[in-house]
């Protein structure tokens, strides 16, 4: 009996509207889509997410390499199956193929706009690093040569998506989202969230859910064909970051998956440890991850 | 047709009992309140944070403001004061104890078809199950001289067919009890029939015309053929996926919306599987309405992703906002998301619907099978022309095989969202 309600009258008003024989309707102006305000800003300046539109890129040499790139971010496992080692792509995190808040968004993420500090790798890195980074521990796999046909099509996808903003403007939505890093898990109760909430969708065992052709709609979230320990994911407080603001999808009515919103940060906080600290990869290169030290709390080695 | 309507009127003044009609021994649920369930009565008789049948649930309407009324038991305010024969009336021909009309937001020409028998059980279950709540009706805000309620003694003359289900000898038991329930109690035809310019359902009955359960549109919504025959009603369903959705609310390729839903999450989930069998039963009968391509729907092949990456600017729109859930070969997850490819909500000619829900977004009944209720978000932020585009490349790929949408259409639609909406 919540939301459902106003709807119900609707179907009993129309005997109503009926009534009179006519539907009296004014014409409401057309909604205006979020109009890029980037141009304008400074370079420091909070920057308006506005992914730009596939519909619009034009059918030329950059705009077949832009969309390879997507194609590449949203079909990894499938199209790089070298290179991937479980069976995620891009966008079983960055959702949307990079265009959600909150998601990771790849809006903002132009090679331009990098070199950026890495803490984890104890000096700065490309683009390219960064995404071999995600190859080696989020997809468990090998990173993807730089001058690849492969890595330009993604970078080229990355800098469409993030044309016209200033190279170090910050992008609303960007990253993850926050968490509220002093609380304490409680596995036990994530494990009951994660059957009431998740598993209609990952699987009571976090195998993932696969289509009759036997490709993944639903990616496994533990186990040999999960991401390994290596990466963001495993990370107890970046897994609850990420599950508060994007998990699940289809929960709400906001554009544009739903996502979100079901769980306190407590939940999400408890859900995360338990789903993150099952069997999951190894990373081979674990030990040499912030040499300079800064390792964070929830570190996994 | 109107002859038949007028001969209904005159001849059939008494109530006959069907033996269809008799209620099955509902699993465990008291008689009376499984019918109660049937007939959905809690939908329209309940406030949003209201007590459960006290009315007070605000229907907009062009010409003003109604609300529902308080069928508690409550001697003042409710309906505890009427006797068996006083509710009857009020259930079955609209007319309440002092006399007055009903205004026919109450489905009265439908619940006309309800047996003597189960009359009696609602009567014992309003009376003795529910709680008396006091809460006094409010009043209709309808200007005068619409306020009258004399003209609805003429609107009822005419269009109500008063008199019980009379059960269809050339049919068996089955049928007629899914008939019973479908004409009757679930008053299907209220939003699924369409309506002539004077209010009333074109048809109570598949004896009056192949209108009946045909589809029909209003406010924003268009409700779906119902006919077992019809290529965008039920000709592609099977008994068991009518079973199915009303149980559950989703099918493998489908999923409840809007309204239905609600019917859904309120009525018929409950309904035991006999009933629900003999609704299927009945409704797979219906044959395709008069000039409607008939069934059979053919079988539905696993779609293939369209191979190029831009099909169209919708095609783009699509990988965009709704592939993540629908996926790319248009297939939806069984029971989670629905299919776009070979569902005929999508194909329906009429795709009222369909722009609603990419607009306004919806959410699938949340039943005993659901308890988590996913949802579609609202694509408010679209513009009119991303939206004909989008929905004009669903209902044409994957073998689907509907027409284009206007930009016109989609700024019509969006201009009923959160109309009928009352705020009480
Ligand atoms: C298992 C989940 C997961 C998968 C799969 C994944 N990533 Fe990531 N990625 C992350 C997380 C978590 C971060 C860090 C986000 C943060 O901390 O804000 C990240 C960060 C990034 C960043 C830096 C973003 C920033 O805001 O600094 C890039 C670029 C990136 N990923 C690219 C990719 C690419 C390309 C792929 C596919 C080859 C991929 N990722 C697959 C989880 C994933
Ligand atoms: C309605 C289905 C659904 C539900 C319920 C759901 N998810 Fe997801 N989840 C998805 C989809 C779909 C993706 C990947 C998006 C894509 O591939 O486009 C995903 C991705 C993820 C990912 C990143 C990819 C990976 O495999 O690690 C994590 C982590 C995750 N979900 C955790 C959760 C948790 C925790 C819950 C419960 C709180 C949850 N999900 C509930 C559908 C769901």
């Amino acid at each position: 009996m919540t939301s459902a309600l106003p709807q119900m009258k609707k179907v009993r008003i129309m005997r109503q509207t009926l009534l009179t024989g006519f539907l009296v309707l004014g014409l409401m102006p057309p909604a205006v889509a979020g109009s890029p305000v980037q141009d304008s800003q400074p370079p420091s300046l909070l920057v308006k997410f506005a992914p730009p539109k596939l519909a619009d890129i034009p059918d030329d040499a950059n705009g077949k390499q832009v969309l390879y790139g997507r194609r590449l971010v949203m079909e990894t496992a499938r199209l790089l199956p070298d290179n991937v080692g479980d069976v995620l792509n891009c966008t079983s995190c960055h959702l949307g193929g990079g265009m959600v808040a909150g998601a990771s968004p790849f809006v903002g993420q132009a090679a331009a706009s990098y070199p950026r500090n890495n803490a984890r790798a104890g000096h700065t890195v490309t683009l390219e690093q960064r995404i071999n980074g995600c190859f080696q521990r989020s997809m468990n796999g090998k990173p993807l040569p730089e001058d690849s046909a492969e890595m330009k099509a993604m970078i080229a996808y990355f800098n469409w998506l993030s044309a016209g903003l200033p190279p170090h403007a910050k992008v609303e939505g960007a990253g993850i989202g926050k968490i509220d890093k002093s609380l304490m898990p409680d596995p036990a109760h994530g494990k009951q969230i994660y059957g009431a909430k998740c598993a209609a969708c990952h699987g009571t065992d976090g195998n993932g859910l696969k289509d009759a052709k036997g490709n993944y709609v639903f990616p496994p979230l533990w186990g040999d064909k999960s991401f390994n320990v290596g990466a963001g994911m495993a990370r107890t407080y970046t897994a609850a970051a990420f599950v508060k603001h994007n998990m699940p999808i289809a929960w709400g009515l906001n554009a544009p998956l739903g996502q979100g919103g079901a769980l306190s940060d407590q939940d999400a906080v408890d859900v995360a440890e338990y789903f993150s600290h099952q069997p999951r990869p190894d990373f081979a290169g674990k030990a040499k991850d912030w040499p300079n030290g800064g390792k964070p709390k929830d570190a996994r080695y | 047709m109107a002859k038949t309507h007028w001969l209904y009127a005159f001849l059939v003044l008494a109530a006959t009992t069907a033996r269809a009609a008799e209620a099955p021994a509902a699993g465990g649920m008291e008689r009376g309140a499984y019918l109660a369930r049937a007939g959905d009565c809690i939908a329209c008789h309940t406030a949003p944070g209201g007590a459960d049948f006290a009315g007070g649930l605000a229907f907009d309407t062009p010409v003003g403001r109604i609300y529902s009324t308080n069928i508690t038991p409550d001697r003042e305010t409710g309906i505890g004061a009427y006797t068996l024969e006083d509710f009857a009336r009020a259930v079955r021909q609209g007319v309440a104890k002092d006399g007055h009309h009903l205004y026919p937001a109450m489905p009265y020409p439908s619940y006309a078809k309800v047996s003597d028998a189960d009359i009696k059980a609602l009567y014992a279950y309003f009376h003795d199950n529910v709680a008396p709540v006091k809460q006094a009706n409010r009043p209709s805000a309808i200007p005068m001289p619409l306020g009258f309620r004399f003209p609805l003694a003429v609107w009822d003359a005419l269009f109500l067919k008063e008199g019980a289900y009379r059960p269809d000898p050339a049919h068996d038991a089955r049928w007629n009890r899914g008939a019973y329930l479908v004409e009757g109690l679930g008053h299907c035809g209220a939003c699924h029939t369409p309506r002539a310019v004077t209010l009333q359902e074109k048809a109570l009955s598949d004896r009056d015309g192949s209108t009946y359960l045909s589809g029909s549109k209003f406010d924003g919504w268009f409700a779906k053929s119902l006919r077992g025959n019809d290529r965008d009603g039920l000709g592609g369903w099977s008994e068991g996926d009518i079973v199915t959705f009303l149980k559950t609310g989703t099918t493998d390729r489908t999923a409840a919306f809007a309204g239905m839903a609600e019917v859904v999450q309120h009525s018929s989930q409950f309904l035991t599987d006999d009933d629900l069998e003999a609704i299927a039963h009945y409704l797979k009968s219906l044959r395709a309405r008069q000039g409607a391509p008939e069934a059979p729907a053919r079988t539905i092949q696993a779609a293939a992703a369209p191979a190029e990456d831009h099909p169209s600017r919708g095609g783009a729109a699509y990988s965009q906002y709704c592939v993540t859930c629908h996926r790319a070969d248009g297939g939806g997850v069984p029971r989670i998301f629905p299919a776009l490819a070979g569902n005929d909500v999508v194909e329906t000619a009429d795709a009222t619907s369909l722009i609603h829900i990419v607009l306004g977004g919806g959410r699938i009944a949340h039943t005993m099978a659901h308890p988590m209720p996913f949802a579609m978000p609202e694509f408010t932020k679209m513009d009119n022309r991303e939206v004909a585009e989008v929905v004009s490349f669903i209902r044409t790929a994957w073998g689907n095989d509907a027409g284009p949408v206007t930009v016109d259409q989609v700024a019509k639609v969006r201009a009923t969202l959160g109309k009928a909406e009352a705020k009480p």
